[in-house]
């Protein structure tokens, strides 16, 4: 299990590979914000202050959209597009950038 | 004519358009004086930038203005400060007008710009400090999500000290004397305005005032009614007060709120109201009250819910379905923010029970945190269904308090 801390909302869960930070947010009632769902419209971004490796790679619309930010930043993901992807770990997340 | 492209300082000029007739704006807006849809010509020695557009049915009049100031040729920069459409009506004629124009918009517009204009435009994209030139003109970018939507910029002329605000500090007040000191008495439009538009953004109006801080501020140039330019501090600590305004004392004492809403039939969602409050109650640092929605005027709800930290909910289940009062009550969110907040519901009920997940689930669009699951009891509660009610209520304080919530999905 790779635990997940969501710094905004004091909440830590533990979560198996595969499961989407949507699903997260879904159950532990976290109050990250998500607009589209789709990785068009950048609100739902955060700031993986640890761990971005057990996370699932960028793929290329969360890439082309972080871009339009033009910022130098690698530890922002949109996390519509994100999934924990590893058995074991450690996540840091505050929502925003 | 002369007066419709009034000039705002030596180098800018108003271009928009008035809309005396307009009665209800984006539904859900009252706007008794009509309203105007203020879009700016900014002159430099190396070309010319457009400060918005108008509403789609004003463009005649924006371009019969535009025409009177300059060619299209000249136009080097179209901003947009945010895509509403009262604001990009005429952009895609105008970029077919000035094809050699630059458009500048937001990181959040581009997406937004694809689904308005249905066609390839080319763009630069704005954050924070970017700076464009006009030669001697000098026009500075700042990132002010949110105000009111979430790819609203600002942006500052140097040279003329004037603050193109976007949305913020609008009214809807239709006067074509057009500056502050010369318009009719607009103070309830622009209070009206900032309740109604910009009350459930109050910390991204505060963060947005942090960014003006450093800029001297001569003129602020709204996208609707009136130019400020008698004393636009007076403006910027409107905002800033109502943005930072407590209504309730709890606060002053360091206490956290938590108020207890309920509706009930036969008492029994009322019996396990009262037991959730005292539950609540009994974390330090944590103020519970709780209210009969029966008898809770509208005003009322909206101030609560404001200056709560944590909201619960309890409404009984009536042909499969909570109560109206429950519903009008979180309606209430539409005129505030909910981010950050904690939610819960709870409720009994004779045969489906569905009331307090209903409540549950339109608090999470609403973005509530809901660390805890609805409680639910059937008809008239046991005292151990009593001490879940009280359980349930301090639990839900506790996380208003801090307390870490740690679970496994």
């Amino acid at each position: 299990m790779v635990r997940v801390f969501l710094k905004d909302d004091n909440i830590v869960v533990k979560v198996p590979s595969g499961k989407t930070l949507r699903d997260i947010a879904n159950k532990t009632g976290a109050s990250m914000e998500f607009g589209c769902r789709v990785g068009d419209c950048l609100t739902c971004i955060a700031t993986v202050t640890s761990g971005m490796h057990f996370l699932n790679e960028k793929n290329e619309k969360e890439i082309r959209a972080l871009e339009i930010l033009c910022t130098d930043s690698h530890n922002l993901r949109l996390m519509c597009q994100c999934s924990v992807e590893a058995e074991e770990g450690e996540i840091e997340i505050s929502y925003g950038f | 004519m002369l007066g419709s492209v009034a000039k705002i300082s030596d180098s800018v000029n108003f271009i928009g358009a008035f809309d005396p007739q307009i009665r209800t704006f984006d539904i859900i807006m009252k706007t008794a004086n009509g309203s105007s849809y203020n879009s700016y010509l900014i002159r430099g020695s190396e070309g010319v930038a457009i400060m918005d557009t108008v509403k789609k049915e004003f463009s005649d009049d924006f371009f019969k203005r535009l025409e009177l100031l300059c060619e299209y040729d000249e136009i080097k920069y179209i901003v947009l400060h945010h895509l509403e459409p009262d604001h990009s009506g005429a952009l895609v004629e105008l970029m077919e007008r000035a094809p050699q124009a630059k458009l500048i918009i937001s990181g959040r517009a581009v997406m937004m710009l694809k689904g308005l204009v249905k066609t390839d435009i080319l763009f630069e994209v704005a954050n924070t400090g970017k700076i464009i030139s006009l030669g001697d003109k000098t026009i500075e970018f700042l990132s002010t999500p949110f105000l009111h939507w979430p790819d609203t910029m600002s942006s500052y002329l140097h040279e003329d000290k004037i603050l193109f605000s976007g949305d913020i500090f609008g009214s809807h007040y239709y006067d074509e004397r057009l500056f502050d000191d010369k318009v009719g008495d607009f103070d309830y439009a622009f209070k009206y305005y900032y309740d109604h538009i910009m009350r459930p953004f109050k910390q991204y109006v505060l963060q947005a005032l942090k960014l003006y801080e450093k800029f001297e501020i001569d003129i602020i140039a709204p996208l609707h009614g009136p130019i400020l330019r008698s004393n636009p501090h007076y403006y910027l600590d409107k905002y800033a007060q109502w943005s930072s305004d407590k209504k309730f004392r709890k606060h002053e004492f360091g206490k956290k709120m938590l108020c207890v809403f309920y509706m009930s039939s036969y008492s029994n969602t009322q019996m396990m109201a009262q037991k959730v409050m005292e539950g609540a109650d009994s974390i330090d640092g944590i103020v519970a009250s709780m209210y009969d929605l029966a008898s809770l005027d509208e005003s009322n709800m909206i101030d609560l819910l404001e200056e709560s930290d944590a909201i619960i909910v309890g409404s009984p289940t009536i042909n499969g379905d909570a109560v109206k009062p429950a519903w009008d009550l979180l309606s209430c969110m539409a005129y505030l923010e909910s981010g950050g907040k904690i939610g819960a519901t709870f409720g009994s009920y004779g045969w489906t029970g569905e009331a307090p997940e209903m409540l549950h689930d339109r608090m999470k669009w609403l973005k509530f945190r809901l660390p805890v699951t609805p409680l639910k009891v059937k008809l008239i509660a046991t005292e151990e269904e009593l001490q879940s009610c009280f359980l349930f209520g301090k639990e839900v304080a506790e996380i208003t308090m801090g307390k870490m919530v740690e679970m496994e999905i």
